[in-house]
């Protein structure tokens, strides 16, 4: 009985283990200046499934967040330009964090 | 005696110049794969991209009439959007000649796939007695999300080929597989020529510098067959922009009382790696 127990917690770490790994894909996350003082941020992963609701942080240059909010079910999200240097933080958990630096950020 | 010699060389030079007729349409811009929204520029030039030969006038009629395009735009993320009115007419020159091409300047914006496409209008080749229509596609990529890379354009392409493989992430050694369709099904054993851009271009012109020399001109285009299900599969010698077409994928037709070949074109880009 004991070996059972054993052998059916194996497989089921080996399981957990298996559908973790599913969601290792890259993370991706590209934004453009909207020209109207507006950034627009589109995020997914690289086998094409959605970053709908991943959060989305804007950080001032001591890290400092400015702006938060969450991708929208098209995997967008739209904030207001910052004034100094800036920095987008797409975070869909460990290891899925993408950071994108304003001045890398153009029209 | 002299005037025999003449025809003779003549013919001789005919019969050689011979297999260099594979033409191509091009929707050409320098880079596939690109990091972020950024301005391009596209060119859509009617030519024999590997010897950088004769180029032709898009859309020439057997009257001499150049005739617009049909249809000019991309798909993203499952739209389509027309840009068949922002196409500039250019002279595009080659190494032999010069022939009306189009380009269009435009900023390529959104994560994914922009899937574009092109139709000309046929253009009469006088050499075979017929007229080409060549639908083609090149796929570009920004930021590396896959969209629609893999999907079938359709309207307004009555024919095309489907990528089996993303055809902007090719590094050299890598090969391509895709399907030839018309009308969204499969051309079995469809005939396909593949070319090699073996001249860059710089502005509107074919530079003369080769990228590789041909182990057998007579050889160029290279001829594959696609299989029972429209299947083929290409391994790449050398990194630049391969061309596919698939002759004659639209069936029998006629345009103007001649045999059409309507013929579908993809460009693939093959990186090199160090």
């Amino acid at each position: 009985m004991k070996k059972i127990l054993i052998y059916l917690f194996g497989f089921l770490a080996a399981l957990f283990f298996f559908t973790t790994y599913a969601f290792a894909h890259t993370p991706l996350c590209s934004c453009y200046d909207n020209g109207d003082g507006t950034i627009t941020c589109e995020g997914g992963f690289s086998d094409g499934s959605s970053a709908a609701g991943v959060s989305m942080t804007v950080q001032d240059k001591s890290g400092k967040a400015v702006t938060e909010g969450r991708m929208t079910e098209d995997s967008e999200f739209t904030f207001k330009k910052p004034s100094g240097d800036y920095m987008v933080v797409f975070d869909a958990g460990p290891g899925h964090v993408v950071e994108v630096p304003g001045s890398e950020i153009t029209e | 005696m002299k005037k025999l010699v003449l025809l003779l060389s003549l013919v001789v030079a005919f019969g050689l110049s011979a297999p260099a007729y594979a033409h191509f349409q091009t929707i050409y811009t320098p880079q596939s794969a690109l990091s972020k929204t950024q301005k391009i520029n596209i060119k859509l030039i009617f030519t024999h991209p590997w010897e950088a030969g004769h180029t032709m006038d898009i859309g020439k009629d057997q009257s001499g009439t150049i005739h617009p395009p049909i249809a000019f735009g991309f798909m993203h993320k499952g739209k389509k959007k027309d840009l068949i009115e922002t196409l500039k007419a250019i002279t595009f020159t080659s190494l032999s000649n010069e022939g009306r091409a189009y380009d269009v300047n435009m900023k390529l914006k959104g994560m994914g796939d922009h899937v574009f496409y092109f139709v000309p209008a046929p253009y009469y080749e006088g050499a075979e007695d017929i007229y080409i229509q060549q639908c083609t596609k090149a796929i570009y990529n920004i930021a590396g999300a896959p969209t629609d890379w893999d999907a079938l354009v359709g309207d307004p392409l009555p024919v095309e080929i489907i990528p089996l493989d993303k055809p902007y992430s090719i590094w050299k050694g890598m090969s391509f597989r895709g399907v030839v369709t018309c009308g969204g099904k499969p051309v079995p054993d469809a005939e396909i020529e593949v070319t090699y851009m073996n001249h860059n271009i710089e502005g509107n012109k074919f530079v003369t510098k080769e990228n590789m020399e041909i182990p057998q001109p007579d050889l160029v285009p290279i001829g594959i067959k696609a299989d029972s299900n429209g299947e083929f599969s290409f391994t790449f010698p050398n990194a630049g922009w391969w061309g596919f077409c698939a002759l004659g994928a639209g069936g029998d037709l006629k345009y103007n009382g001649k045999e059409l070949s309507q013929d579908a074109v993809l460009w693939v880009q093959v990186v090199d790696i160090k």
